[in-house]
């Protein structure tokens, strides 16, 4: 009998051993072959038995696959760098400190604004990531595929058209659309009116959205369409707001005439008479509750032109810092429905009053450069926090001087104080870390370390990946 | 920044750390020792009766410290060791970047006020540096009492060899009991009956063996339920050529090690025939396990870059779980030149890290080739030591594959090779190529490590 026999002989003996012992039965008489080997002894040879084919099943049976087996496509490579080897380990534990405090993903966009990515093994979205900067699409469309029984699609890179929208895997897509709509505004509407309706409603949602970029009176008939027929309310209150920004909002109606009845325009001045627009308190919870609500369906246009202003007139005549509430809704009513300069008039606006904690409200729609000036305006002249002043600046502040800010000199103030525990400050030093440059992160670790941190301070981490990071990113 | 031996004298809780802690203050104990650039922070490794040696490091500003080490005493000698040094300048402290496990325990030191040095100290009775010092009595010993001691030492060694011999007979019979009564049953209730006969073990005085038994249910529970039959009889086969292997050679130092206790670091570190390799290693990964008997195991994984010497190391550290979270030794990845002394074996494999060099880490480099041939490498470990129950081995070029029902393969380029891969992978090693692979293979499936691939060095569980 050969060597290979005897394998397979051994191999269709197992199976009547192991049927034999799973249910209790001696398994001696099935492996025949093995005699002189096991004795006569029938304990003994059960024993010899199990030592014998314990060493075959373990070393010469391996399992083998049931079924084809899927290969996954590469990791594409991204269209930005990964971070250098060495910043790796810190921008790590950052992402591991984050995480405990739940936050999100400052890091990922402070990496993309500089100009570099997370190393694939350390961070990778997920494909419901929406928060991911565009960079990641593909790893995002990557991590579809892996969780997607079969990959249908194929990868392309070609220009968005309505004809090869199937190629593309949704984050791509969205990140190629809004390619598009920065070059060729009419084309990515002409692809979105042929596509739009086949998406899903969140979908559809995230996609219109994309319209805001280079939104112009072209986009008009397109979004009364959608605003009209679409089947989802959210999207077609968005088509309505993005409307309203280019002043085709709803015409006035009692809701309207109802809101503005809330407030009062008066004249003040002897000499140089101008106009306020005062709010008149609610005197009851209900009137708040109704004020609150009548805000949430206002459009500015038809808002102001109730108390007989331009949108203009009404930002540059409202009563700032009195009425908190009425402030914060006429905020979020300029972000729906304002033009991009109604946006930037509110933002000079409130810099210069007293109520700078709006401007995060309003940041997301200003440009990169206006929200680093605004944030810079806001430390040095109104004393918010860096915290504060991280979420007005977004991922691409590049500030060269934060710690000479009043929240620098508190910052320095709460760290040197005699009960000062290593915990404090973690959340006010990770925003100093995320909104400085590269130079203003190093200059901030140097007065930091001679006002008494320790180097290798943890508190440090974000100013420290900063100040060793070069700038690849362009200036905002 | 510094401090002076009256403050180290105040933090010891007694004078028996004290003493302990002047055995440690001398430089051939410690490698890696440095400080921050402002002096504030001061670290360094001192090896100690494990596998590994611990680290240790203190923040002079407030003498908060921590040390890797099992000891339930705070602060350990090995602090009390390291402020020794420093407070007398023993050696020098080179300013350095603080290395990423001074900075992890900086991080969790976040929301606890810094220890203050004394106060929480136990009152254990005066305290004094120079009675550290001083040596002990030294006394010649009486050539009556050598033999006498070592004739009661050798009787010890008998008896407990007896007691083993009885203990893997009850062994043996428990074994032929689980067939008898169906190794359906077995599998059903495994934790319960492992158990019993795992206490009869350590009662016998077979207490490696004792804690093998009592990990195997939850080995035989992370295989799929169908292949549970087969994993047993591997598992109990294992078990009865260890006790076959034992009683034909009671004495021999490797299946002693895995049945009853292993030498001392001192014994190996002595023995001339255990094998030292004077190498540049990386670490492939550490891991950490709580088992049933109430010990962590912290396992960390080598991987000899250089030409010559076992190609794998293990080194392998037990401590108690009550003694709390303790502090990684190594980072994976991280390389270094260094010698290891191998336990004496066929096949060595668990080590003691006896030097590790500082400079820093090395400059990137391959892998070595991978194994000759797969097969070879999985079955070859098994002719020196049947009982083995993980295999280290380094995979050529391959791919992560996945089957229909959601497990992970992993196959060779060639196709030539298949194997079930036991665990999740990380999402980038199942979307690369992988170069080379380092994985553990162990009841019949295998364990990424870790692998190199064009995005570089990956971990298995990143």
């Amino acid at each position: 009998m050969t060597e290979v026999i005897e394998a397979e002989t051994m191999l269709d003996a197992m199976g009547a051993v192991l049927t034999r012992w799973t249910m209790g039965s001696a398994a001696a008489p099935a492996a025949s072959f093995w005699r002189a080997e096991l004795g006569d002894d029938p304990t003994e040879a059960e024993l010899r038995l199990l030592a014998l084919s314990g060493q075959f099943l373990g070393a010469a049976v391996t399992m083998e696959p049931g079924a084809t087996l899927r290969v996954l496509p590469d990791v594409p490579a991204l269209t930005l760098p990964t971070l250098p080897e060495p910043l790796r380990p810190l921008a790590r534990r950052i992402l591991a400190a984050k995480k405990q405090a739940q936050s999100g993903t400052e890091l990922v966009h402070f990496l993309a604004a500089r100009g570099w990515t997370m190393h694939p093994a350390d961070w990778m979205p997920a494909a419901a990531d929406d928060d991911a900067p565009d960079v990641y699409a593909t790893w995002r469309d990557w991590a579809a595929i892996a969780a997607a029984d079969g990959a249908a699609r194929r990868q392309t890179n070609d220009r968005l058209t309505a004809d090869n929208w199937e190629d593309f895997w949704p984050a791509a897509r969205k990140a190629a659309l809004a390619g598009l709509r920065r070059d060729d505004p009419s084309a990515a509407r002409g692809v979105l009116e042929a596509r739009l309706a086949g998406e899903t409603a969140d979908t559809r949602l995230r996609l219109l959205s994309l319209l805001s970029e280079r939104l112009s009176d072209d986009d008009v008939t397109f979004l009364e369409g959608i605003a009209a027929n679409d089947r989802a309310p959210k999207v077609k209150a968005l088509a309505t707001s993005l409307l309203g920004r280019l002043g085709h909002g709803p015409a006035s109606g009692e809701d309207i005439a109802e809101l503005a009845g809330f407030f009062s325009v008066r004249t003040k001045g002897l000499l140089r008479r101008s106009r306020v627009v005062q709010a008149e308190p609610p005197k009851t919870p209900a009137q708040w509750q109704r004020r609150k609500a009548l805000f949430e369906g206002a459009d500015l246009a038809a808002f102001s032109g109730a108390l007989g202003l331009a949108p203009q007139e009404l930002i540059a005549a409202w009563d700032w810092n009195v009425d908190h509430a009425a402030d914060m809704a006429l905020i979020n009513v300029i972000v729906s429905s304002g033009t991009d300069a109604h946006v930037t008039q509110a933002a000079d606006a409130i810099s210069q009053g007293d109520a700078t904690g709006l401007i995060a409200a309003l940041a997301p729609r200003l440009s990169p450069a206006e929200r680093a000036r605004h944030a810079e305006t806001a430390l040095h002249s109104h004393g918010i926090s860096f915290e504060l002043a991280q979420q007005v600046a977004g991922p691409a502040a590049r500030l060269d001087d934060p710690l000479s800010a009043p929240a620098g000199k508190t910052l320095l103030a709460a760290l040197q104080r005699d009960d000062a525990k290593p915990s404090d400050q973690f959340a006010e030093l990770h925003a100093l870390g995320l909104i400085a440059s590269r130079d203003g992160a190093q200059r901030s670790l140097q007065r930091l370390t001679g006002a008494g941190l320790l180097q290798g301070d943890p508190r440090l981490d974000m100013l420290r990946l900063n100040a060793a990071l070069d700038d690849n990113g362009a200036n905002p | 920044m510094a401090i002076d031996l009256k403050a180290v004298e105040q933090l010891a809780t007694d004078q028996s750390s004290l003493k302990a802690a002047a055995g440690l203050a001398k430089p051939g104990k410690w490698s890696g020792v440095g400080a921050s650039g402002d002096g504030a922070l001061i670290w360094g490794e001192c090896a100690g009766s494990g596998a590994n040696p611990y680290r240790v490091m203190a923040d002079l500003r407030d003498l908060g410290n921590k040390c890797t080490c099992p000891s339930r005493k705070f602060p350990c000698k090995h602090v009390l060791g390291l402020l020794w040094l420093n407070a007398e300048q023993v050696l020098p402290f080179p300013p350095a970047d603080t290395p990423a496990w001074v900075s992890d325990w900086l991080g969790r030191r976040r929301g606890t006020p810094a220890a203050k040095p004394a106060n929480n100290a136990p009152q254990g009775g005066e305290k004094d540096l120079r009675a550290a010092r001083a040596g002990g009595p030294d006394v010649a010993e009486d050539p009556k009492d050598v033999a006498r001691r070592e004739a009661q030492a050798a009787k010890r060694t008998e008896e407990t060899e007896r007691a083993i011999l009885d203990a893997l007979d009850a062994l043996e019979q428990w074994i032929g009991d689980q067939l008898r009564m169906g190794l359906a049953g077995f599998i059903d209730d495994a934790t319960a009956r492992c158990r019993r006969i795992a206490a009869r073990l350590v009662d016998g005085k077979a207490a490696v063996l004792a804690g093998r038994i009592d990990e195997l249910p939850s080995r035989l529970l992370a295989l799929p339920a169908g292949d549970r039959p087969r994993g047993a009889v591997v598992e109990l086969g294992k078990l009865v050529l260890l006790a076959r292997a034992f009683r034909a050679a009671p004495r021999d130092a490797e299946t002693r090690r895995a049945v009853a206790a292993s030498e001392t670091r001192e014994t190996v570190l002595a023995d001339p025939r255990a094998p030292r390799v004077d190498a540049h290693w990386e670490v492939l990964a550490e891991q950490v396990q709580t088992r049933r008997d109430g010990l962590v195991s912290q396992t960390a994984w080598l991987l000899n870059l250089s030409a010559a010497g076992p190609r794998f190391a293990m080194l392998l550290d037990f401590f108690p779980a009550s003694a709390g979270r303790r502090g990684s030794v190594f980072t994976p990845g991280e390389r270094f030149h260094g010698e290891l002394v191998f336990y004496p074996s066929q096949q060595p494999l668990r080590a003691l890290l006896v030097r590790r060099d500082a400079g820093g880490e090395l400059p990137p480099s391959e892998w070595p080739l991978a194994d000759a041939t797969i097969s070879d490498a999985l079955t070859r470990p098994l002719l020196a030591e049947p009982w083995a129950i993980e295999i280290p081995l380094l995979l050529p070029q391959g791919r992560i594959a996945r089957d229909d029902a959601g497990h992970n393969w992993w196959r060779s380029t060639d196709g030539m090779a298949t194997l079930p891969i036991a665990s999740e992978v990380s999402s980038l090693l199942c979307g690369t190529d992988l170069t080379r692979t380092a994985a553990i293979w162990s009841g019949n499936r295998l364990a990424i490590l870790a692998a190199q691939t064009p995005w570089g060095r990956i971990g298995g569980h990143d």
